[in-house]
């Protein structure tokens, strides 16, 4: 009896969450399908007539869709391998006795509180433009041409930029997992004679298991839909050398307003990135019965 | 749920509430979307003045980048979301806005408000069939400056009409690369109104044109390719590095930090490069028309004029105007006299301020700008006929999105990962399939 | 606990790990410091650091061109009131998977976190026109729902993960001595997880505070926060570096502090459920 009484209780605490959640998702999504069927340019007002798949042959046959794609792994994939590794790397460094930990820490995290419109005008302006920045300074300081970073290597710069970032997070996560790692586990090791590389490998690794899947998670989400950084220091170029998905409906869909083929592109990466949720799922449901 | 719903509506009723009693005590708030151009800052700087006379009405700066702003006011205004009073266009929005009955026409305005001052060719460009949608805040068209203490080094004479040959010479002259002296700053920023505003008016100048009249795309053209490859080998030998990302406000940080030989944009900049407050070299930049080819008789100068326009449906339509004569009007050009000094007016809306002896001896610019507008024909932009208006943009609505396309892979090829003709074949491409798509080439 | 660390090998990692969190906050110093030069000093070659004539001038300017302070307001008020609404309703759900788990928690809990994965720019015409029509355009409320909708998900799953390590055996226990539901959740729970719910509150004000996307696009000016407040400062006319890391400073730096100060409240709670 009472187990039944507390699932429908349970019910009803989940179901505002679920129905808000429903409605947030399914109303903007339905109308997003709706309009992708349509001729629907806001710059043309007037009769908005059924297509048919018309907006979707165009968008996926736009020669920057698979640019787009590719971008849009390389970002994800980019910034995930470096806050990951480098992550652990400094959170390593953060869980050995020294002096200064609380400071040392509050500088690490700062990066995340600075929003991304701010941290890419900072980047572009201040460190990667080629005659003013700060790195321009650098190489010349050190005899070296200056780097042009926003054209020689846009995507690269954007996944640095995003990367610093992000590294506080997983940092933080990381740090607190090692943190929870019991000592007397790996001094054993030690007296066992296991090399300083073993014990990372053997034994704090595999505890961090579960963080990283965490690190990956939540970023995977908020990388996805990487969009102000882009805008802000490159447009997408030059050519389409740094236009990732979002960047791609938003082009269609807010420069062109072009809100059928834009709604179209939003379809498209809806199932896009539910195909990469399944694959985030799969993984992360394993690590996180465990 | 209820709860929540029931917080939401009586929060909004709030606000409206809010709102009602505010247009109750008879003050009304006007929400101005412009965008972050120093001469609009400027004003911002100034509404104390229309405050004082205009109690009543309260503004409200919504000030943001050009591409942003661009973003939002177009999509406030085809929604009719309603939520700015008054936007800042251009000459390219002013028609096709107009047209659809997006604008309201700036009839029953103040009788000092004096439109028949207007220049003619600007106020072209903001009208449909002959009624004002948008009044001027400065028109600017585009013009040479460059460094006279550099070509005096250098040796050489800059002409009143160079031609593009001209410009290559004395680029090559003034390049410093050790000194971070470049040559010229042209742009080189993606966008339709960043580098193919550029690149539009310049392929003019080679008898290049967008389209042919029947809507074919022209990129595959000899002309276009002249125009291209001119523009990169002078960006290449001669230019800044980073150029693909160089923009207005770009270029011109670099003009006054005396990293620039010649830069070749909007007049608007004159006063700007010329104010020795900004910039390192003011007082040693001369003016030059826009170049041409050799034998073209059309020069690379575009027309633009920033306006302030009144979307449809706005709620407080008499304040709005009452604003835009404030802003436009002349009073507000002797207001900025008086606090900034003549040669910080806004430029290139009004005949009477060509005809203003003390600006014609402030702005030592002031005549090459005129002669800047005054020769560019939106209609006749090229020397070839074709089917658009418009110098440096065509005005139809596909253009924003084809032509920021376009600006993307001829920016590509500047920044080293195409090459000249693989960027026009792109441009050709994108615009053909979007021509295609829009109905125009059947 | 651990044994005495020599001195030598304390250094020596006390003088890695400063560098590298030097380095890592640098651009954010270099922001601060930068804010304080003058147009000329900003992009002065060599660069100066310290020695130079410090200026507040950029932030007097700053504070005439734009309503710093009605921005701010907006920004505590729309990620304060999203993150707070957001607890409110995601409280409850998290309770009910953590304790209650049925066949499909997982499978909701997932379902929840993939609609974060719609994105934005796709889905803002459709509701752009909703906000039209409905009235929300440009006002806090309308800002608070987007923002305790997009962040919704996080708030539960984190949330989740902490209950989670809430030992069933005391809930056991408290309802062997006769608790009510009511009781149960604010007597013993509520305490066992304050830690969680603090740290999700703040990582929640952080992420809503630097959203940048719903707010630019659905404010224009009576309710645009800090976002929209920087949107004005990138790329303007002339030399503009010392005014952008003034404004940046001011945008930043309210969360910063306050990140800064609750930032062992923030860790603590940050486990996810990795600690066992």
């Amino acid at each position: 009896m009472a187990t039944q009484h507390s699932r429908a209780a349970a019910r009803v605490m989940i179901a505002p969450s679920v129905i808000l959640l429903l409605a947030w998702m399914l109303v903007p999504l339905l109308m997003t399908l709706y309009f992708s069927f349509l001729r629907y340019n806001l710059l043309m007002p007037g009769a908005n007539p059924f297509v048919g798949f018309e907006n979707y042959t165009y968008f996926l046959s736009d020669p920057a869709f698979q640019t787009a794609i590719v971008n849009t792994l390389l970002l994800v994939g980019g910034v995930l391998v470096i806050t990951v590794v480098g992550g652990i790397a400094v959170a390593t460094l953060l869980d050995q006795p020294m002096w200064g930990t609380g400071l040392v820490r509050i500088m690490v995290i700062s990066p995340f509180f600075v929003m991304p419109t701010v941290s890419a005008l900072v980047w572009k302006n201040m460190f990667m433009n080629p005659v003013n920045g700060l790195f321009a300074w650098i190489a010349d300081v050190l005899g070296m041409a200056a780097f042009d970073f926003l054209t020689q290597a846009p995507l690269a710069s954007i996944i640095g930029i995003v990367s610093w970032q992000w590294l506080p997070f997983a940092t933080l996560i990381l740090l607190t997992a090692m943190q929870s790692l019991d000592s007397e586990q790996l001094e054993a090791a030690e007296m066992d004679g296991a090399s300083a590389w073993a014990r990372f490998w053997h034994i704090k690794l595999p505890h961090l298991a579960r963080a990283i899947t965490v690190v990956v998670l939540i970023q995977t989400i908020f990388l996805l839909s990487i969009f102000a950084e882009i805008l802000v220091t490159t447009n997408g170029g030059p050519g389409t050398a740094s236009t990732n998905l979002t960047y791609l409906v938003y082009a269609e869909s807010l420069l062109r307003f072009d809100v059928g083929t834009g709604s179209a592109g939003g379809v498209v990466a809806i199932i896009l990135a539910n195909i990469v949720a399944i694959f985030l799922m799969r993984m992360i449901g394993k690590n996180l019965d465990a | 749920m209820t709860t929540l719903t029931r917080a939401l509506l009586g929060a909004t009723a709030l606000c409206t509430a809010a709102g009602l009693a505010a247009a109750q005590d008879d003050s009304v708030t006007l929400t101005i979307a412009t965008v972050n151009n120093g001469d609009m800052i400027r004003m911002q700087g100034l509404t104390g003045d229309f405050n004082e006379q205009h109690p009543n009405i309260e503004l409200e700066w919504v000030t943001l980048e050009e591409n942003v702003l661009r973003q939002r006011v177009t999509q406030d205004v085809a929604t009719s979301g309603g939520q700015f009073d008054v936007m800042t266009i251009g000459t390219y929005e002013v028609p096709i806005w107009g047209e659809q009955g997006w604008l309201v026409p700036l009839e029953g305005m103040p009788e000092d408000w004096n439109p028949e001052d207007f220049l003619p060719s600007i106020a072209d460009g903001l009208s449909v069939d002959g009624t004002l949608y948008a009044a001027p805040f400065y028109g600017e068209s585009s013009m040479v400056m460059y460094r006279t203490d550099l070509m005096e080094e250098a040796g050489l004479e800059m002409p009143e009409e160079p031609t593009w040959a001209d410009i290559e010479d004395a680029a090559a002259a003034m390049t410093d690369k050790d000194n971070e002296i470049y040559g010229i700053c042209l742009r080189g920023k993606p966008g339709w109104g960043e580098n193919m505003a550029f690149l539009t008016a310049m392929s003019n100048s080679f008898g290049a044109r967008w389209f042919n009249e029947d809507w074919q795309p022209q990129f595959d053209s000899e002309a276009w390719n002249e125009t291209f490859t001119t523009y990169l080998d002078l960006m290449n030998n001669y230019g800044p590095p980073g150029a693909a990302s160089n923009g207005f406000n770009e270029n011109l940080a670099l003009f006054q930090q005396g990293k620039c030989g010649m830069w070749i944009d909007a007049t608007v900049a004159a006063s700007f490069v010329t104010n020795p407050d900004e910039s390192q070299v003011a007082d040693s930049v001369g003016f030059a028309l826009a170049p041409n080819k050799d034998g073209v008789e059309k020069k690379g100068n575009w027309l633009w004029a920033w306006s302030l326009g009144i979307p449809s449906g706005t709620d407080a339509e008499d304040a709005a105007k009452t604003f835009i004569a404030w802003a436009t009007g002349r009073g507000y050009t002797e207001l900025v006299a008086e606090t900034e000094g003549w040669a910080n007016v806004p430029p290139g809306t009004r005949t009477s301020l060509y005809e203003n002896e003390e600006y014609l001896a402030a702005a030592p610019f002031a005549e090459t700008t005129l002669q800047s507008i005054e020769a560019a024909d939106p209609t006749n932009p090229t020397v070839d006929p074709v089917p658009y208006t418009g110098v440096q943009f065509v005005a139809i609505p596909e253009f924003q999105g084809i032509g920021t396309a376009v600006g993307q892979a001829l920016s590509a090829a500047l920044a080293g990962q195409t090459d000249a003709e693989q960027a026009l074949e792109q441009a050709q491409q994108i615009t053909t399939r979007e021509m295609t798509r829009a109905g125009y080439i059947q | 606990m651990a044994r005495a660390v020599p001195t030598r090998v304390k250094a020596r990692n006390t003088a890695i790990a400063w560098i590298i969190a030097i380095l890592i906050f640098f651009p954010i110093l270099w922001t601060v410091l930068t804010s304080f030069k003058t147009e000329a000093t900003a992009i002065a070659d060599p660069p100066v650091f310290v020695n130079f004539q410090w200026t507040l001038e950029n932030y007097v300017t700053v504070q005439e061109r734009s309503n710093y302070f009605r921005h701010f307001l907006n920004s505590v008020v729309i990620s304060v009131g999203s993150t707070l609404i957001g607890l409110a309703i995601a409280i409850p759900a998290a309770w009910a998977m953590a304790f209650v788990p049925g066949r499909q928690t997982k499978n909701v809990l997932m379902w929840m976190l993939s609609t974060k994965m719609l994105p934005p720019v796709g889905v803002l015409v459709p509701l752009y026109l909703i906000f039209r029509d409905w009235g929300l355009l440009d006002t806090r409320v309308g800002l608070i729902f987007v923002l305790t909708m997009i962040n919704l998900p996080i708030i539960v799953w984190m949330l989740y993960t902490y209950f989670r390590e809430i030992p069933g055996d005391i809930l056991e226990a408290a309802r062997m001595d006769g608790a009510t539901l009511r009781s149960e959740v604010t007597y013993v729970l509520l305490p066992m997880a304050v830690p969680g719910i603090a740290s999700t509150l703040l990582l929640n004000i952080i992420l809503a505070w630097n959203e940048a996307f719903w707010t630019l696009n659905l404010t224009a000016a009576n309710a645009a926060p800090l976002t929209a407040f920087i949107a004005s400062y990138s790329s303007p006319e002339g030399l503009f570096y010392a005014k952008l890391s003034a404004a940046s400073t001011m945008a930043i730096a309210p969360i910063l502090i306050m990140g800064w100060f609750s930032q062992k409240q923030l860790v603590r709670g940050l486990t996810f459920g990795a600690v066992k």
